[in-house]
């Protein structure tokens, strides 16, 4: 058996070299550059990324040496990586249903793509304590009250549902 | 080209440097020796250090007591940051060495943990002895026990990890008195509290007629009253340490515990979990969604830098016009009629091309 903290390390470099390889790929998508395999190579990165990313966020989780999340660099690893993941869920099903690559799609990407590198590089800085993010406010967490979190679910289920429909019909 | 890409790969290849050491220490935990030193390279790439390591017991050892031991480190030539990493063993064979392993538990590490592998910042030096102090209980069978202290560190010029093991040290652990005064075999000592709150601790004695605690601060020992086995360590202004030790007296001869340390800490910091991951699936629902509500915009709508449809069309649709106006505006006939050999047809067509050619 490998540690929680081995297996954090083969998912996040999974994890992270794929959503590379994807921001790499909307990138020349939005400049309309290079070979006509970018999209497929953009969007396949980026399912590839979003499948590791919940063994990440997990075994990081089980990895941490104390009791749980208490540290605010871990929180907002957690908060960035899910919205990250959520971006890249909502381009994979946009490309699905239909919907062209063009600037807006490409530069969605993009963010959730910096997003996920975000949150690696907040893991080295945690682990390691040194980072190339010097300038970002890692101690400062922004937490939600529980009802504004549970009004924001109801909010996008809505937005996903309604969305879902325009895209089918 | 090729050959000289290949060239320079090689070159780049048989400059690199085997680096073998972990300059940043790998932390505190429990580990057996072979994962202690440097896990990036092989051992046949370790040096040998040429520290001197020994063990200090106290002199009588009792078993499933609580007892205390010195470490100390000599003559240890060290890389720039001072960090040695100390690991205490039963053998040298780096298999089933753990303490543990022959019923020793750590109840103290020198850095306030429990773990058998430490690392240490200090003044290390060619000149220097750094000395530290463990607590231990030992086993629960008497007899003759071996432990071992290994040593890891890295070198003044870098780049190499040095490893070394000191000789066996063997202690005898005794059967312990009957009215011999003692804590409690089930009781542990608290090793950390947060900054400014006292601490209650509560003391559990076998054979034991009355206690003296002992508090060790700023090198000045004080007394500290203890009612019903009880006494408050009073709460500390800054992160550090504080070291107590009881005295216990009974029919059998008194014992003193070894000092127990006592690591205050900034309090740390603290989430509701549960808030925090609902958040996080709130965000990701989210933003989900706001991708996905964004207009789709069709393929066939799209234009790309090569395409030229509307221009296409543009013609398409000026041609068909050009051709209804012609259809739709006929000339005349001619005074004489249609010109000789035509039909009304091209007429129809051409009549403005033979009126054009006479004016």
């Amino acid at each position: 058996m490998i540690s929680a903290g081995t297996f954090h390390v083969i998912a996040t470099e999974l994890t992270v070299g794929t959503f590379a390889l994807s921001g790499v790929a909307f990138l020349l998508c939005a400049l309309n550059k290079g070979p006509s395999s970018k999209e497929a190579v953009a969007h396949w990165a980026l399912l590839g990324g979003l499948i590791a990313t919940p063994f990440a966020i997990i075994s990081g989780v089980n990895a941490i040496s104390g009791e749980g999340i208490d540290n605010p660099m871990l929180a907002n690893k957690l908060l960035l990586s899910m919205t990250s993941a959520g971006l890249a869920i909502g381009l994979l099903l946009r490309k699905m249903w239909g919907s062209t690559v063009d600037l807006r799609h490409s530069s969605v990407g993009m963010i959730s793509v910096a997003l996920m590198l975000t949150t690696a590089g907040i893991g080295g800085e945690y682990s390691r304590g040194e980072t190339l993010l010097l300038f970002i406010p890692k101690d400062t967490v922004m937490l939600f009250p529980m009802w504004a979190s549970i009004t924001i679910i109801a909010l996008g289920l809505a937005i996903f549902a309604k969305s879902a429909v325009q895209h089918r019909s | 080209m090729r050959f000289k890409i290949a060239i320079v790969l090689l070159l780049m290849i048989l400059s690199t440097t085997i680096s073998t050491a972990n300059p940043g220490g790998k932390g505190d935990a429990v580990r057996s020796r072979d994962c202690a030193g440097s896990c990036h390279g092989s051992s046949s790439t370790n040096g040998s250090s040429g520290a001197e390591l020994a063990i200090q017991f106290q002199s009588e050892v009792y078993a499933g007591l609580i007892t205390e031991i010195e470490t100390s480190v000599s003559f240890a030539e060290v890389s720039s940051n001072n960090m040695v990493g100390l690991t205490l063993l039963i053998n040298s064979d780096g298999a089933k060495d753990l303490p543990a392993n022959d019923g020793w538990e750590i109840i103290t590490d020198p850095n306030g943990g429990t773990n058998n592998y430490v690392e240490i910042v200090d003044s290390f030096s060619l000149e220097s002895m750094v000395s530290q102090t463990w607590t231990l209980r030992a086993p629960s069978n008497p007899g003759n026990y071996n432990l071992y202290l290994a040593i890891q560190h890295g070198s003044p010029n870098g780049g190499i990890a040095m490893t070394g093991i000191s000789s066996m040290q063997s202690v005898t652990v005794s059967e312990v008195p009957e009215n011999l005064p003692r804590l409690a075999d089930d009781w542990q000592p608290v090793n950390s509290r947060l900054l400014g709150e006292e601490t209650e601790i509560t003391l559990e004695t076998v054979n034991t007629d009355s206690v003296i605690v002992e508090l060790q601060s700023g090198g000045e020992i004080i007394n500290l009253e203890v009612v019903e086995n009880k006494f408050t360590i009073p709460a500390a202004v800054n992160p550090g340490v504080v070291q107590w030790r009881v005295i216990l007296d009974g029919e059998g001869p008194t014992q003193t515990s070894p000092w127990f340390r006592l690591s205050a800490v900034e309090p740390g910091w603290e989430v509701d979990e549960t808030a925090l991951y609902l958040q996080g699936f709130a965000l990701l629902i989210l933003f989900a969604g706001l991708v996905l509500v964004q207009k789709p915009s069709s393929s066939s709508e799209v234009e790309n830098k090569y395409g030229n449809t509307a221009e296409v069309n543009s013609q398409f649709v000026a041609i068909q016009e050009e051709s209804q106006t012609q259809t739709n505006t006929v000339r005349p006939l001619p005074a004489g009629g249609l010109p000789e050999g035509w039909t009304m047809e091209q007429w129809e067509y051409y009549g403005h091309e033979y009126q054009g050619g006479i004016q």
